[in-house]
């Protein structure tokens, strides 16, 4: 199928299919396909500068074994360790998990309408949303599913497509305002690369996921943690979560309360307590923000240890 | 057309873009080992080899294989097992067999590379977890796996193939085990069902005609009841068979009929409110669903709320007038509290299905089912059939838990297709069918007031429960609290409250978990009221003596020993240990009836019992193989046919104390027939005269029913006869109209568990599990432990994680699929002791009695009263999610 006939008849791109298989089982999704698995870019290329190029059908499972990766971002690494399960992580890929579909169990329901299909409104926002976002940034209300987005945005990544270069996390995915898509690529337009720039000198990461059970489950918040601390002080630091809202979301001002401060308990506690900022959760989410704090100090103290 | 090589083997890949892996495998390929579960990625359970690596069929487009190697279960161990397979089967390892291709296959994976990295060394616990975290079990046979994976690893199975304690493991543990959902017959067809997408409504002019004019359709039936009408989200319409699932699919679509909503209403809360819409008029209150397992006796109806239903209260006034006085002195023995529960789905692996094919007039239906006689019997009175005309078949059923024991609309519209289309037809739900429609063991709202006396007795009990049963009734919680704690008084009152939901379902002790959630943490706060260990207050005020023994065993655990003051700690990480007591009725079938033969030297059981994962067939061998000096493996045990002499269902724990008995009279005929035609006696001296005996017979037939039990020693009754007159009542309706008898003695569950509360993720778990179980003697100790294993497990999803979830305004059940209903994983299992207290059951021949449900009774209880004593608050509603945790860490309520 050509890339015109792809935009006008809104054909979905399969890599692996580990998110689309079940919505054409339950028939959520329905279009056309495009199959890119034998045809698109895979494999992590390392620049002079150690800058990496991972291509957008590289698996998650090769991410999360590379020696290379682990030791460079191993914020990105642990992500990708802690996604979905084994036999998941071998089939599903870096760009399919940028471009998944929401995991809202409103939306997976062939039978329920929903913005993200051909409903006017969020039944989740006034029904069950147990699994929903604590920061209210549109009018959809389920949590953008993409672990690696939120590495991804805390190592200030660029995407590449077959149309455009150098988007930033944010411009892939939006500002969560638009309940209807996932992501703002555009009709027929397709994640080909990844490009992380050069580790800092001496910087660590850490990832978690709070979760009821001990593996294996979407996350309820998740937090994808950075810094680089010298002289016992936080330099740059990166606090990305998911699971709290339609986007990942930086948590900008404990990353400012970090930055210059004492890698000690006093200044951790303190940027914790920053961590719920702004947040506006919805009458069942208000534990998320309870985790995400928690997150933020487990990870932090970690990253001071 | 692309190709992919199994197994060794070049095969065709279809050009549809959206066949799936799995489907190519199973329906071309006739690859039935590899099982369809979850159909999300979750499960693990269609686990294959791709080049190498383990994938999951379920999500992957078959071109994806173009070019590629597959190995399925079918290749692993076919020139000889595996040592994980070996494992598996020595370790007991499995239950119903139907998680177990897929996990063979990802541990033989991990094994071999374990092996090719690591030499002998022994993976720990962390180890195995963290790789098959991707696969789950709904039985819970995670404890052998843990155990096999670690020795095959090490090396341990390297030799021959190990004697197995369950007579079925190798062909469970190779894929070979044939389920329902694998049988093909010649020219057979694929059934679905059109449902209802409103939860309430009128459903009229159904036209089928369209539907049944499509091409590849074979046959539409109606599914409507008399009065068209639909009640809950998910109800049958018609049904549909054609030559495959997707022109299926395409027919329901083309299914013509007009709906007249009525308002709905949804859940506990709504159905209760003033002017709530009725789900049941008077006239169709007949029409509603049972959750129990037994009948039920009459009760009033006040709108959606059916009740007060409170046979098993003593005293009542008494106990209310007490209280009352209590609340208004302030008395600080008093114990109050609202306790509640979530609905907990059976989620069976193998999903409800049912295969029927019509020869001339006999009929022939396989099914997922716990009751094959009992099926065969329903179906030939639905359908005018003589009993002789109808089977009903199951030789290996991937799971129960209490939902396969009816006559299910799987096969109802399995039989209706295939007689309208004279061919053979399937129908198999889908999961998210399996995980609304198919029942569960309904939430519930539990009032519960417990007094001690001044001097420390308990004095009075008021329980209060309202359940969440959907579009059914007949739910017994509250009175379960008669037959545990002897009190002054009891006020035990129960209430079905209906909705527009779909109906629950009898659930592995239908009403015994939530009561004893409420009534164990109720005397739990007792305890630390009355400043007295737990164990020793249960000691003074629970007399049975099944339970004093564990009392005294779990009392000398150095977890219980050795705990924490309880709230004495403060960091983020706080252990607790709690501990909690059940009990569940012993019940035996009449008429149960087993056949012996001899034939050509071998000896040949046969019933029509099933064997849903609980060792049905070990049980009977064990027993033969015991009395003939044999091996279990020597025993030809034929089960899950339903011409075979009259078996129990696979319901109330009833199998063992059914079969046993009658197994062990008809060895004693069998032996006297034998000696009466021995040709010659043994040799003397043997050490194996009847094995001798038993090779040189001619052949033989000998058959008895199940004998009455012999006389219990005093004091030890059945637990109705304690119950006053209602429990005489309910004895002669159980015996009459459900063939089952109530014996004497109560087997009985103590457990105690140590949690580690996160309190920054909230996150709980259990590091140590301890139950002790008073089940007589272990007429197959392997498995009783797996069964043990099993129930705790589940019991930690029911407490911990489990929660259907509804859209409380359509009624949709959103949790069906199986990432959103969470069943728990093997890293979820903790470390486990088992405890057989073998004594208490003399009196029933062979002395055994059942143990799947009592042992998951104590479970949720045991973790509350853990966590109380861990974090120093008292969770009330289950299961403790990390949001729950959360809130009640900052004092906060739970949305």
């Amino acid at each position: 199928m050509s890339i015109a006939s792809v935009i006008a008849s809104a054909a979905e791109f399969r890599a692996a299919g580990t998110d689309l298989s079940e919505r054409r089982r339950s028939g959520v999704s329905a279009g056309p396909l495009i199959d890119i698995l034998s045809s698109g870019e895979s494999g992590i290329a390392w620049g002079v500068d150690g800058a990496a190029t991972i291509g957008a059908l590289t698996t998650i499972a090769a991410i999360a074994a590379d020696a290379h990766v682990a030791a460079a971002y191993p914020g990105m690494a642990a992500s990708a360790q802690g996604l979905a399960t084994p036999q998941v992580r071998h089939l599903a890929t870096l760009g399919g998990n940028l471009a998944q579909r929401s995991r809202c169990w409103y939306f997976r329901n062939p039978h329920i309408d929903c913005l993200k299909k051909r409903g006017s409104e969020c039944p989740a926002r006034s029904g069950n949303h147990l699994y929903g976002v604590a920061f209210d940034l549109g009018d959809c209300v389920a949590p953008h599913p993409s672990t690696m987005a939120a590495a991804l945005l805390a190592y200030d990544a660029h995407v590449v497509t077959n149309r455009r270069d150098g988007l930033t996390i944010v411009d892939l995915l939006g500002d969560g305002s638009n309940g209807r898509a996932d992501h703002a690529l555009a009709p027929g337009e397709m994640i080909t690369k990844i490009v992380l720039p050069a580790p800092l000198a001496g910087e660590r990461a850490a990832y978690k996921r709070a979760i009821s059970r001990t593996y294996a489950e979407w996350p309820l918040v998740e937090v994808c943690a950075r810094a680089a601390i010298a002289d016992g002080k936080f330099q740059v630091v990166r606090l990305v979560a998911g699971g709290i809202a339609a986007v990942p979301l930086r948590l900008s001002a404990c990353e400012r309360a970090l930055h210059g401060k004492a890698a000690n308990e006093a200044a951790i506690a303190e940027a914790t307590r920053l961590a719920a900022i702004g947040a506006k959760p919805l009458p069942m989410t208000a534990y998320k923000l309870d985790l995400l704090e928690g997150l933020v100090r487990d990870l932090l103290e970690s990253l001071a240890a | 057309m692309s190709t992919m090589t199994v197994n060794g083997c070049p095969a065709a890949l279809p050009d549809d873009p959206d066949a799936l892996l799995i489907d190519v495998i199973r329906d071309r390929l006739n690859l039935t080992g590899t099982k369809l579960v979850c159909g999300s990625g979750v499960c693990g359970a269609c686990t294959v080899l791709l080049d190498g690596q383990p994938v999951v069929s379920c999500l992957l487009p078959a071109q994806a294989a173009a070019g590629k190697t597959l190995t399925t279960i079918e290749a692993i161990g076919s020139a000889g097992l595996h040592p994980i397979q070996k494992a598996f089967m020595a370790h007991d390892a499995l239950q119903c067999g139907f998680c177990t291709p897929g996990f063979v296959v990802e541990a033989t994976a991990f094994h071999d590379r374990w092996r090719a990295t690591r030499g002998s060394g022994i993976p720990s616990r962390e180890d195995i977890a963290a790789a098959l975290s991707g696969h789950l079990c709904r039985c819970g046979a995670y404890d052998g796996i843990f155990r096999a994976v670690a020795e095959a690893c090490a090396g341990r199975f390297d030799g021959n193939a190990p004697i197995a304690p369950r007579l079925e493991a190798r062909d469970k543990v190779t894929g070979l085990a044939r389920y329902t959902v694998d049988i093909r017959h010649d020219g057979q067809l694929e059934g679905v069902i059109l449902r209802s997408r409103v939860a309430h409504a009128k459903i009229v002019g159904l036209d089928l005609a369209a539907a049944r004019a499509m091409a590849g359709v074979a046959a539409a039936v109606s599914l409507l009841a008399d009065d068209g009408m639909v009640r809950f989200v998910g109800a049958p319409i018609a049904a549909v068979a054609a030559k495959d699932r997707r022109t299926a699919l395409q027919a329901l679509a083309a299914i013509k009929f007009a709906c007249e909503k009525l308002p709905a209403v949804i859940g506990l809360d709504a159905a209760r409110q003033e002017n709530a819409p009725v789900v049941f008029d008077r006239a169709n209150r007949k029409r509603a669903g049972n959750v129990s397992e037994g009948g039920g006796g009459p009760a009033p109806w006040n709108g959606n709320v059916r009740g007060p239903s409170a046979p098993f209260s003593q005293k009542a006034k008494r106990a209310k007038g007490w209280l009352t006085d209590a609340r208004a002195a302030h008395d600080p023995l008093l114990v109050e509290e609202t306790f509640r529960v979530s609905t907990q789905q059976h989620a069976c692996l193998e999903p409800h299905a049912a295969v029927a094919r019509f020869a001339g007039d006999q009929l022939t239906v396989h099914i997922s089912t716990q009751a094959v006689h009992e099926t065969m019997e329903k179906i030939a009175k639905r359908y005018n059939l003589a009993h002789d005309k109808v089977q009903v078949i199951a030789d290996h059923v991937g799971g129960g838990f209490g939902s396969k024991g009816s006559l299910g609309v799987e096969t109802i519209a399995a039989i209706e297709l295939a007689r309208a289309a004279k061919a053979p037809v399937r129908v198999v739900f889908d999961r998210e069918e399996e995980l609304s429609v198919t029942g569960y063991r309904p939430a519930a709202e539990l009032k519960l007031s417990l007094l001690p006396s001044a001097q420390g007795d308990l004095k009075a009990l008021s329980l209060t429960a309202h359940a969440d049963t959907g579009a059914a009734t007949n739910s017994l919680i509250a009175g379960l609290a008669r037959l545990i704690y002897p009190a002054e008084a009891k006020e035990l009152v129960d209430f079905d409250v209906l909705s527009n939901l779909p109906p629950g379902a009898p659930f592995r002790g239908p009403g015994g978990p939530p009561m004893a959630f409420a009534l164990e943490q109720a005397v739990d706060e007792a305890a630390l009221r009355l400043k007295i260990d737990p164990i020793q207050l249960r000691k003074r005020w629970d007399p049975d003596p099944n339970r004093q023994r564990l009392y005294d065993w779990a009392a000398g655990l150095d977890v219980w020993k050795n705990r924490r003051a309880p709230s004495s700690q403060s960091g983020r990480y706080r252990r607790g240990v709690g501990m909690a007591s059940g009990y569940w009725l012993y019940l035996w079938q009449t008429g149960s009836s087993v056949e012996l033969a001899i034939k050509g030297g071998r000896i040949i059981a046969s019933c029509a019992v099933q064997d849903i994962g609980t060792g049905t067939r070990s049980v009977i061998a064990n027993t033969i193989a015991k009395a003939f000096d044999l091996e279990p493996q020597d025993i030809e045990v034929r089960i899950g046919h339903s011409n075979l002499p009259r078996g129990p269902g696979s319901g109330g724990s009833r199998v063992t104390a059914s079969v046993v008995p009658p197994t062990l009279l008809a060895i004693e005929k069998l032996k006297a027939e034998i000696e009466r035609t021995a040709a010659r006696p043994p040799q003397p001296g043997s050490n194996a005269p009847w094995r001798e005996l038993v090779a040189a017979s001619p052949d033989l037939v000998v058959s008895a029913k199940r004998q009455h039990d012999n006389k219990p020693p005093l004091g030890v009754r059945s637990p109705l006869r304690q119950a006053g007159f209602m429990g005489l009542v309910f004895s002669w309706i159980l015996r009459t109209f459900n063939h089952v008898v109530v014996g004497a003695g109560v087997p009985s569950s103590v457990q105690v568990m140590e949690v580690e509360v996160d309190t920054w993720l909230g996150h709980v778990r259990v590091l140590n599990a301890y139950t002790g179980l008073a089940i007589g003697k272990l007429a197959a100790p392997s498995l009783a432990r797996s069964q043990a294993a099993g129930a705790v497990i589940q019991g930690i999803g029911y407490a911990l994680y489990e929660a259907r979830e509804t859209d409380p305004s359509t009624g949709h059940v959103l949790s069906s699929g199986m990432e959103d209903y969470r069943i728990p994983g093997i890293a979820d299992m903790p470390r486990l002791d088992v405890h057989f207290d073998e004594a208490g059951f003399d009196h029933v021949p062979g002395g055994s009695v059942g143990v799947g449900e009592v042992a998951t009774v104590p479970t949720s209880p045991a973790i509350a009263n853990a966590i109380r004593a861990a974090i120093g608050v008292r969770l009330t509603e289950i299961p403790f999610r990390p949001d729950r945790l959360a809130a009640a860490l900052k004092g906060r309520d739970a949305a």
